[in-house]
């Protein structure tokens, strides 16, 4: 049974990195940052791709961000995306969940849709919230933090991590909303020629106006949504710091263990 | 679709919790998350309630009871067993009549499946995976944690509608008990006929491994160790000190060690005597499975890892160079 897949990616900060509040105290600095694919989407892509080379069908790889996006959406065609979309929706932060789900799901409405899969979460603003979002919105079942998807007659199974390791498995009907889990595939290396080709492919770009709204303020909210301020988070502790050459630190560390009684003598 | 004016702090309506459980017992976190609504509600004169979804669960209304909240008790067959669907429909019937000023829900693999689809079905507004949660006036104001717990953010949201919103897990003490509380049977209709997900089973870990929550010393490894290759360093650091060999959740998704090893919210939560936290950045969902450790030891190269703030002694250097001078240090 060919798939019609819609993968929804984001483009992150990298999380690794050190962050500094902006004047305004509403975002990060973002003039240094480097950016990439969020880190459950590419477990998402990567089961698009797989699910596609199995059932047939096709995977369209879709965000919502700025034009610093477009590298992204390259990697994901290097990586077996077939086609990509990106709506032009050029707020840097995005902070607002809401938001952002409203339009992945106009979206999505405008294209052929069987299965729609993202990550489990961002790991930027950590929210877990998009594809349930998505999901609801669109009316589609869902089934979240789902470690493995096989296609099962008209339909799918799948397992879902609870906590404790513990998985919960389901037959969910399509169409249907997926997000991933980190670790539920190896996801590939694009290869050099993919690349190459990808550089070349057309990147689809969606406006307020093909979304049915009259500009990115204009879509419709229940709600009004601000973000007060970011600050460094106060420290809940510290831990005491063995300093010096690392040689010191071997030597202090080796005899606080052993004062304490670890370690075997 | 507010309601008017009960005497709070210019706050109408309740508060609606949605409590979970597995395999008869309720989820510690719901207790959590009842801890925040009663707050919540003793500060804004709002009226804190619990709805619980099951089948036969009559014992687990009377344990949500006994923390002095109302519960809504909705008994069905159809709802013996957590679905996205059902307990979907079920949430859904539930907030319509209750029309509350807010839902809480706690931020656990099953509350991040319930509650934005919730939102997202009803046109609901949502904030998730709050640290803490006040109301200023009309406004909810939300405290997370972004970027690896490496910014705070507060942010508000204002809305004539309900407002969702989920707890993270560990924020607060769970909720004691207290009198006053009392069970509702409030049936609601779920259609089965209309089930888009079916529960199937309940999966659980093959075990065939030591069980490191058991374990007094534990050395964990994370993505700072690099390479598979320098796996054997750790074991041999960790058998230096009688321990066990745990790892943070990208080794185990790897698989450069098998799941039971596994340190965290998904894995295993441990309280041994010592922990060494070797090149582990402290995620939350790390964070959560051993911060109760007695003794905590963490070496990572980045001084702002957060993995120093439940740590009690630090060391910034590469957990690579330091564990074999350490070894040497302990062999003398």
């Amino acid at each position: 049974m060919p798939l019609n897949i819609v993968v929804c990616l984001k483009q992150i900060p990298n999380p690794d990195l050190q962050f500094q509040i902006a004047p305004d105290g509403k975002d990060i600095k973002r003039d240094a940052l480097n950016y990439k694919l969020n880190g459950a989407d590419e477990y998402a892509l990567e089961e698009a791709v797989r699910l596609k080379e199995k059932s047939g069908g096709r995977v369209i790889a879709l965000t919502a961000g700025p034009k610093r996006t477009e590298q992204m959406l390259r990697e994901a065609l290097a990586k077996g995306a077939d086609e990509v979309t990106r709506i032009a929706f050029d707020e840097a932060a995005a902070y607002d969940v809401g938001k952002v789900s409203r339009l992945l799901a106009a979206a999505i409405r405008t294209m052929p849709h069987d299965l729609v899969l993202t990550g489990v979460q961002s790991d930027d603003l950590v929210n877990s919230a998009a594809g349930g979002l998505v999901a609801g919105l669109l009316g589609l079942p869902h089934a979240s933090v789902v470690t493995r998807v096989e296609v099962k007659g008209n339909g799918l199974e799948v397992a879902c991590e609870l906590e404790g390791g513990l998985q919960r498995l389901y037959s969910v009907g399509l169409p249907a909303v997926l997000t991933i889990q980190f670790g539920a595939n190896t996801p590939r290396y694009a290869p050099l020629p993919a690349i190459m080709k990808a550089a070349r492919q057309p990147i689809k770009e969606l406006s307020p106006a093909a979304l049915g709204f009259a500009s990115w303020e204009a879509v419709p909210l229940p709600y009004t949504f601000a973000v007060r301020t970011l600050s460094p988070p106060a420290a809940k502790g510290h831990a005491e710091m063995i300093t010096g050459s690392v040689d010191e630190q071997a030597k202090k560390l080796a005899q606080f263990l052993r004062d304490k009684g670890f370690g075997r003598r | 679709m507010t309601k008017g004016s009960d005497g709070g702090e210019g706050l109408p309506g309740d508060i609606l919790i949605f409590a979970e459980h597995l395999e008869g017992r309720v989820a510690p976190s719901t207790l959590e998350v009842i801890a925040v609504g009663r707050e919540l509600g003793s500060r804004s004169g709002a009226h804190a309630r619990v709805a619980l979804f099951g089948h036969d669960v009559r014992v687990l209304a009377d344990v949500l009871a006994g923390t002095g909240t109302e519960v809504l008790l909705a008994d069905d067959p159809a709802l013996a067993e957590y679905t996205p669907d059902g307990y979907g429909q079920a949430a859904r019937a539930v907030v319509e009549s209750a029309n509350p000023r807010l839902i809480l829900v706690a931020h656990t693999s099953q509350g991040y499946d319930l509650a934005p689809a919730l939102a997202g079905a009803m046109d609901l507004p949502l904030v998730t995976n709050c640290l803490a949660l006040r109301f200023d006036g009309e406004r909810l104001v939300a405290t997370r944690r972004l970027l690896n717990e490496k910014v705070q953010a507060e942010v508000e949201i204002a809305s004539s509608r309900p407002i969702v919103a989920t707890v993270r897990p560990g924020s607060v003490k769970p909720a004691g008990p207290a009198a006053g509380g009392t069970v509702t049977v409030t049936p609601v209709r779920v259609d089965p006929s209309k089930a888009r997900t079916r529960f199937l089973s309940i999966e659980r870990p093959q075990v065939q491994d030591i069980d490191i929550a058991g374990a007094d010393i534990i050395v964990s490894a994370g993505r700072g160790i690099q390479k598979k290759e320098n796996l054997p360093l750790i074991e041999e650091f960790a058998k230096a000190l009688g321990g066990v060999v745990g790892a943070s959740r990208p080794l185990t998704d790897m698989d450069w060690l098998p799941k039971t090893r596994q340190v965290g919210q998904s894995g295993k939560t441990v309280r041994p005597k010592l922990y060494v936290a070797c090149g582990i950045s402290g995620a939350m969902q790390h964070v959560a499975g051993m911060k109760d450790a007695g003794l905590i030891v963490a070496i990572n190269t980045d001084p702002s890892a957060p993995i120093f703030e439940v740590a009690h002694v630090g060391i910034v250097a590469d957990v690579l160079k330091l564990l074999p001078a350490t070894l040497k240090e302990l062999k003398r």
